[in-house]
């Protein structure tokens, strides 16, 4: 294929910012028809490329996109449909104000915005902002997550509805606002990049892409000056921590290899120090989230040159301080995984037995495999093979089952 | 030397809902094929068609506006191809990029009049 002439994900990245800056224009109610257009803009620029390709590419995408916005304007003043404000007054002026770099960036974050609005549900959040953000398909969307498309369509037809009905203003929300709004911006963005992150499947180079998206939206909170917090930076300092991380969890044979076991110079240095200077950024008023400290356990594992060098204190030491602000049964799994790093396997299994184990959800098989590992540590390996069968019932990833196989294998030789 | 067109039909990119990267890898195969035409001196000319068809029919030149026939049967576009024979032609179209899509290509040879 040669089409290394046009930047990686040109159409994609493209696509986000012209919804973005045609529904500025148009408004919310009318994100079907700017989405039709924005699509229809690219088949014809595909048609148009078949012989030629454009000097700058991205510079023909963006007039297109603006002819199509006049267009459309035009089409909306003979009254062909009722737009709510169609902007008046020389219009074309207007129009290559909202395409220049900074108004873009502001129109992709009132897309955030209204993707992360509290009115929709998780589920539609995330799909919503896959779409019309980061320009990803029905099927992408469905093969990223994990939904079927029917899925993805019905959540997407939701999000736009409700969008509707409450006519939430295409806005960054004003000063008292902004503080829980931009919380629900951050969480969204931290799940899309744990579902990049932590499942395994066969589709792995889409999930990576959904970790390049929340990186690439968490950067886009940070160019604007009233979003740039403590929390923004920590989240953008965890995304960079793992994601430096990405390469060495599999194999060649895309085979999962634990966090004991990678190859530490494969950790990629220039995302591990961009997480750095977004931490130092982030402690600077000394308010810490719960973002902040699991950011400082990710990078206190990155700062440890061999797996037995890591500093299980300084760890158990994060653990304890996120727990004071969220205590969730899946941080108190993982304390108990560092409690037997440390070798208390006391105070490790207390908390295995006092979890609830209902909240970790799909993750009950991790629960098991934890137990398997305390009492194959405590030489207990009969109950280990015990503990980690039951994890084999319960895990649905095959690179996960295949993983946890090879443990079981290493209980039963290594007694 | 002859003259070919090739008559694409079918693979309407406006009606299949491909997402932008989809988009984009189809532009990637098409712009090698042509590049691959146009570097073995096969490729002659070819147009893109918009999907809005207009229709004049009969007598009466009735005018009436499509669509006419679903998007499957649509021509999309044409390029005109020198080749020997309608074989080699053949050999030129494996490289098509959209029968995934259900597209299709059409080859016929241009008339030469002699005079």
């Amino acid at each position: 294929m040669r089409d290394e002439k046009l930047a990686a994900h040109l159409f994609r990245h493209q696509y986000g910012r012209m919804v973005s800056i045609l529904t500025r224009i148009f408004g919310l109610a009318q994100l079907e028809m700017v989405e039709d257009a924005v699509q229809d803009t690219f088949a014809k620029a595909l048609l148009s490329w078949r012989n030629k390709v454009p000097e700058n590419p991205e510079a023909w995408l963006v007039a297109a996109a603006k002819n199509r916005a006049i267009d459309l304007l035009r089409k909306a003043k003979s009254d062909q449909f009722r737009i709510g404000k169609v902007p008046s007054g020389p219009a074309t002026v207007l129009l290559n104000e909202l395409f220049l770099e900074n108004e873009v960036e502001d129109s992709q974050l009132r897309m955030v915005f209204t993707a992360c609005h509290p009115a929709l549900k998780p589920t539609e959040q995330i799909a919503f902002a896959l779409k019309t953000i980061s320009g990803f398909g029905i099927r992408e969307i469905a093969s990223a997550l994990l939904l079927k498309e029917e899925t993805v369509k019905k959540r997407l037809s939701r999000a736009r509805k409700t969008i509707v009905q409450r006519s939430i203003s295409f806005a960054i929300p004003n000063a008292s606002e902004l503080p829980a709004r931009l919380d629900r911006v951050l969480e969204v963005l931290y799940l899309t990049f744990n579902e990049g992150f932590h499942s395994n499947n066969k589709a792995i180079l889409i999930r990576r892409e959904l970790c390049g998206e929340a990186i690439r939206l968490c950067r886009l909170l940070l160019t604007k000056e009233s979003l740039r917090t403590g929390k923004v930076y920590a989240l953008f300092a965890i995304m960079c921590f793992h994601a430096a991380r990405l390469d060495s969890r599999v194999d060649g044979d895309g085979e999962i290899v634990d966090i004991k076991h990678q190859d530490r110079s494969k950790w990629y240095l220039p995302l591990i120090n961009l997480g750095h200077s977004a931490m130092m950024k982030a402690t600077t008023n000394g308010q810490y989230s719960a973002y902040h400290y699991e950011a400082a356990i990710a990078a206190e594992h990155l700062r440890a040159e061999t797996f037995e060098a890591t500093d299980w204190t300084q760890i158990l030491h994060w653990y304890d301080q996120l727990l004071t602000l969220q205590d969730s049964a899946f941080t108190r799994l993982n304390k108990s995984v560092v409690l037997m790093q440390l070798g208390d396997f006391a105070q490790a299994k207390k908390i295995l037995d006092d979890l609830v184990v209902g909240e970790l959800a799909q993750r009950k098989y991790l629960y098991h495999s934890a137990y398997a590992e305390y009492y194959f540590l405590t030489g207990h390996p009969q109950a280990a093979l015990k503990s980690i069968n039951r994890c084999l019932e319960l895990v649905n990833s095959e690179p996960e089952k295949r993983y946890f196989e090879r443990k079981k294998t290493g209980y039963k030789s290594d007694r | 030397m002859k003259d070919f067109m090739m008559i694409f039909v079918g693979a309407d990119y406006g009606t299949l809902g491909l997402s932008p990267d989809e988009l984009q890898s189809r532009y990637g195969k098409w712009f090698a094929w042509t590049t691959k035409m146009q570097k073995n001196g096969v490729m002659k000319s070819g147009e893109a068609l918009q999907p809005q068809v207009k229709r004049v029919v009969g007598p009466e030149r009735t005018v009436t506006d499509g669509p006419f026939m679903e998007s499957k049967e649509l021509i999309g576009g044409f390029y005109i191809v020198q080749a020997k024979n309608a074989e080699d032609v053949v050999e030129i179209a494996q490289d098509y990029p959209d029968y995934d899509l259900g597209g299709t290509v059409e080859i016929r040879e241009v008339m030469v009049f002699d005079r």
